[in-house]
């Protein structure tokens, strides 16, 4: 097993990848007014808001964002079956009659984006839920696929793929490191 | 029908409040009277509260009641599971009557419905809370004189605030005008909009900036008056304090009340939702313009109103928490008087209600509505409001009050159903008159009750049993060459067809391996038991265990991804699997939601009109098992 820390996509890529996600959203949604993002946190809110920005100077016209955390409808967190669970997150967009785009950075297993499915759920009735992704890594638990996918990655299950991003990070990228060693750099 | 109980503010007529201001008035005569003695008050608190709860509680005792109460419901039979409908009969027998608070939207109606005593409303989810409204009323008739003709502006969070929509309807009733201030993405709903234009005919005035683009992205101010429409003039900068945002509004409108709403921490998860959140300082106290404005809040507050507006006249708000006391003893006096004179607070508006044939749905969509977490305790009724925008089909939760378009209608003796069309309203209308409506949420549902469509093109035979018998082996040898784990296999079919698939898939299955599989089924219809084992057949083994399961989820169709989201979402309500891939045996396309099977018997193109169905022997055991494709139409097109 390597050690090595392998860069996947560096700045431009990445800026090249948001710029095709952005025109592939616009195709498959027909009208930017019918879009609603909805990032999930924290670097889906950053790639959400990067993808809006995008639109804007495409279209003249910018998609609302709102933000989700899937932390209390995650699958391996103990529910509380006495108490009402509480609405997902920090939301300030409606999902009522339009398409409800979910952006998050990787896809693995499926889980998170399982969780936000049933947290827009909760928002109301949406007409469509698109799922973007940055960096689609395989491995999938469960029966979901991303519609729009930046990057489509072979990563074992021994190692991590990081998406840097400047907002969070200070720096725009993506790197494969090994599983188990954070402090490799 | 009418009600003894007050669960919505709109139980009350504008003379049921007056009165009840009037009781109000002379509380130190209800006091020395004791109108209350003999009279025993529960209080049934699901959600923490202090003042609603005290109020209450103190109000009874001065009325010469007593009081019961339980101090935590989540520790009492509640927590064992217990129905709000079996609670509400219980406590009836205990007292004369119930105060409830409770999570969800419309449990209070719920229990209303199944007690054999009085219920009052002490806050029922993000739904209402019209005593509050009550005293909020009051304490402006206090400090204003009359309610027709004010200037209220609210301002905060009026998403989540319940308090908040029962007040501006009850404002819109008693004739005031109403300027809505909200926090950035905290606006007023669109359906509490909706009902002020359709019941109390109010124009809704959006308040713009001079930048338009700016007020979009932050809140939104409307300005909401009974009938006539008001010039009001713009904000020229926009911040969101509310000093600077109303300095710059247009003079010459004379702003009676101020009322302040708190953010709603417990029902918004993680703090500030972008944008600050407005909040009434010293400046505001130094506006000329503002030299009459009480300021009212229903407390708890947070930051929103600093400490120097407590000092000065036209804070209220501790006055307005103090009239709780006496609003409620004039409450409780006026529904004990209600029930001696065996009167009804509200008749009928002759509203055209709906009452399901069915119990597997129509099901309201609001996640938070007591009829959808106990469906046990509640009937799936609705009202029906015709001439709703796009000319819709609209129902009403008559629990939660959430609305929501009916897409499928059905009649009942003739067994058809067809989409909702507006050259239908006349036919559903008689449809309702006759107790023959039906109300789907998915044609799924209407097959699976039995309707046909309306009216449907040829058939076109895609599958026949031999095609569909060796797409269930391949999918079934596939199955078993991608399993791991034999033994942490287990197959979950979606009720009906789903299920038999499953079935016939494990059949399959167990032949090739000469072993058992575990199958169940999934009912995304249910009302409650929706997850069974079908195999092993043996009740002592409690219910089916997901931990760490590999699951096979199996459909006969898969469309547009919302039947097995629904599916998944009873699956991880349940328990934590391994992992869950989809078989399914026709995919159609058009998916709405980002779902994809594993296993996909055939694909078939197909038109968003067509229906593509599949005859199983099991279920029709004269046929041959086969799938065919139609194009299906509504009676109106004919």
């Amino acid at each position: 097993m390597t050690t090595e820390k392998q860069l996947l996509l560096g700045k431009d890529d990445l800026a090249k990848a948001m710029t095709r996600m952005a025109h592939e959203l616009i195709e498959k949604a027909g009208k930017v007014d019918d879009l609603a993002l909805i990032g999930i946190r924290s670097r889906g809110v950053h790639i959400a808001r990067r993808l809006a920005r995008k639109i804007e100077e495409l279209t003249k016209q910018t998609p609302p964002v709102g933000i989700i955390d899937v932390t209390l409808f995650r699958d391996d967190r103990p529910r509380d079956q006495t108490s009402a669970p509480a609405v997902a997150g920090e939301i300030s967009v409606t999902v009522e009659n339009k398409i409800a785009v979910l952006v998050d950075d990787v896809i693995f297993r499926g889980r998170t984006i399982r969780a936000a499915m049933e947290a827009v759920e909760r928002l109301g009735h949406s007409n469509r839920i698109l799922l973007v992704v940055l960096i689609d890594r395989g491995s999938r638990e469960l029966p979901i696929r991303a519609d729009i996918i930046g990057r489509n990655v072979e990563a074992s299950d021994t190692q991590r793929v990081n998406v840097l991003l400047e907002e969070s990070d200070g720096i725009d990228q993506v790197v494969v490191t090994p599983w188990d060693s954070r402090n490799v750099n | 029908m009418g009600t003894r109980n007050l669960v919505s503010i709109a139980d009350l007529s504008n003379d049921d409040i007056e009165e009840i201001f009037e009781y109000a008035d002379s509380c130190d005569k209800l006091r020395s009277d004791k109108v209350g003695s003999c009279k025993i008050m529960a209080t049934l608190f699901y959600e923490p509260s202090t003042r609603t709860r005290l109020s209450f509680e103190s109000a009874m005792q001065r009325l010469g009641g007593t009081v019961i109460s339980c101090s935590d419901m989540q520790s009492s039979s509640a927590a064992k599971g217990e129905s709000v409908a079996d609670t509400a009969k219980v406590v009836s027998s205990y007292a004369d009557v119930l105060v409830v608070r409770h999570y969800w939207d419309g449990a209070v109606q719920a229990m209303a419905e199944h007690a054999d005593v009085q219920v009052i409303n002490a806050g029922d989810g993000g739904h209402e809370h019209p005593t509050q409204t009550l005293c909020d009323l009051y304490t402006l008739r206090k400090e204003k004189g009359a309610l027709k003709g004010l200037n209220v502006v609210i301002c905060g969070d009026l998403k989540n605030g319940r308090t908040i929509h029962s007040l501006v309807y009850a404002l819109a009733r008693f004739g005031a005008n109403v300027v809505t201030l909200a926090a950035n993405g905290m606006e007023l709903p669109q359906y509490v909009l909706e009902r002020l234009e359709r019941e109390y005919q109010y124009t809704l005035a959006p308040v713009a900036g001079d930048d338009l683009s700016a007020v979009v992205t932050e809140s939104d101010a409307l300005y909401l008056t009974p009938k006539q429409p008001h010039q009001l003039a713009l904000f020229t900068q926009v911040d969101s304090t509310i000093q600077t945002r109303l300095t710059s509004m247009v003079s010459g409108l004379r702003y009676d009340a101020f009322y302040m709403t708190r953010k709603q921490k417990e029902r918004i998860k993680n703090g500030a939702a972008g944008g600050s959140y407005p909040s009434i300082g010293s400046k505001f106290l130094t506006e000329q313009r503002f030299k009459d404005t009480v300021v009212m809040h229903p407390l708890p507050r947070i930051d929103e109103l600093s400490s120097e507006v407590d000092k000065d006249r036209r804070g209220v708000y501790f006055k307005q928490a103090a009239y709780g006391v006496p609003i409620r003893m004039a409450l409780l006096h006026f529904l004990f008087e209600k029930q001696r004179q065996h009167q009804f607070i509200k008749s009928g508006k002759g509203a055209a209600i709906f009452e399901s044939p069915h119990k597997t749905g129509p099901h309201c969509p609001n996640s938070k509505c007591i009829a959808v977490n106990e469906p046990g305790s509640t009937r799936l009724r609705y009202e029906i409001l015709a001439g709703g925008p796009a000319a819709a089909l609209v129902l009403r939760c008559l629990y939660c009050d959430h609305r929501f378009k009916a897409h499928l209608v059905g009649q009942t003796t003739s067994k058809k159903y067809c989409a909702y069309d507006i050259a239908l309203a006349e036919t559903v209308k008689q449809w309702l008159k006759k107790s023959e409506l039906a109300i789907f949420d998915s044609i799924k549902q209407a097959e699976e009750l039995g309707y046909e469509p309306y009216k449907s093109g040829p058939q076109r035979a895609i599958m026949d049993d031999r095609e569909i018998q060796s797409a269930v082996r391949q999918m079934s040898e596939q199955i078993l060459k991608d399993c791991e784990d034999p033994d942490r296999l287990l197959v979950l079919g979606i009720r009906t067809n789903g299920s038999l698939i499953g079935q016939r898939i494990t059949a399959q299955m167990e032949q090739l391996q000469k072993r058992k599989f575990e199958v169940g089924e999934v009912e995304i219809y249910g009302t409650g038991d929706d997850l069974r084992r079908i195999f092993p057949d043996e009740p002592e083994l409690g219910p089916v265990s997901l931990r760490d399961r590999s699951i096979i989820l199996v459909d006969d169709v898969i469309h547009t991804g919302r039947t097995v989201r629904t599916a998944l979402n009873i699956i991880f309500r349940s328990g934590r699997p391994r992992s869950v891939r989809l078989a399914v045996l026709i995919d159609r396309g058009h998916r709405e939601i980002p779902i994809k099977p594993n296993y996909v018997g055939k694909h078939i193109p197909s038109a968003e009109h067509e229906r593509v169905r599949v005859h199983l022997g099991e279920v029709e055991p004269d046929e041959k098992d086969k799938v065919v494709i139609y194009s299906i139409t509504s009676p109106s097109e004919s």
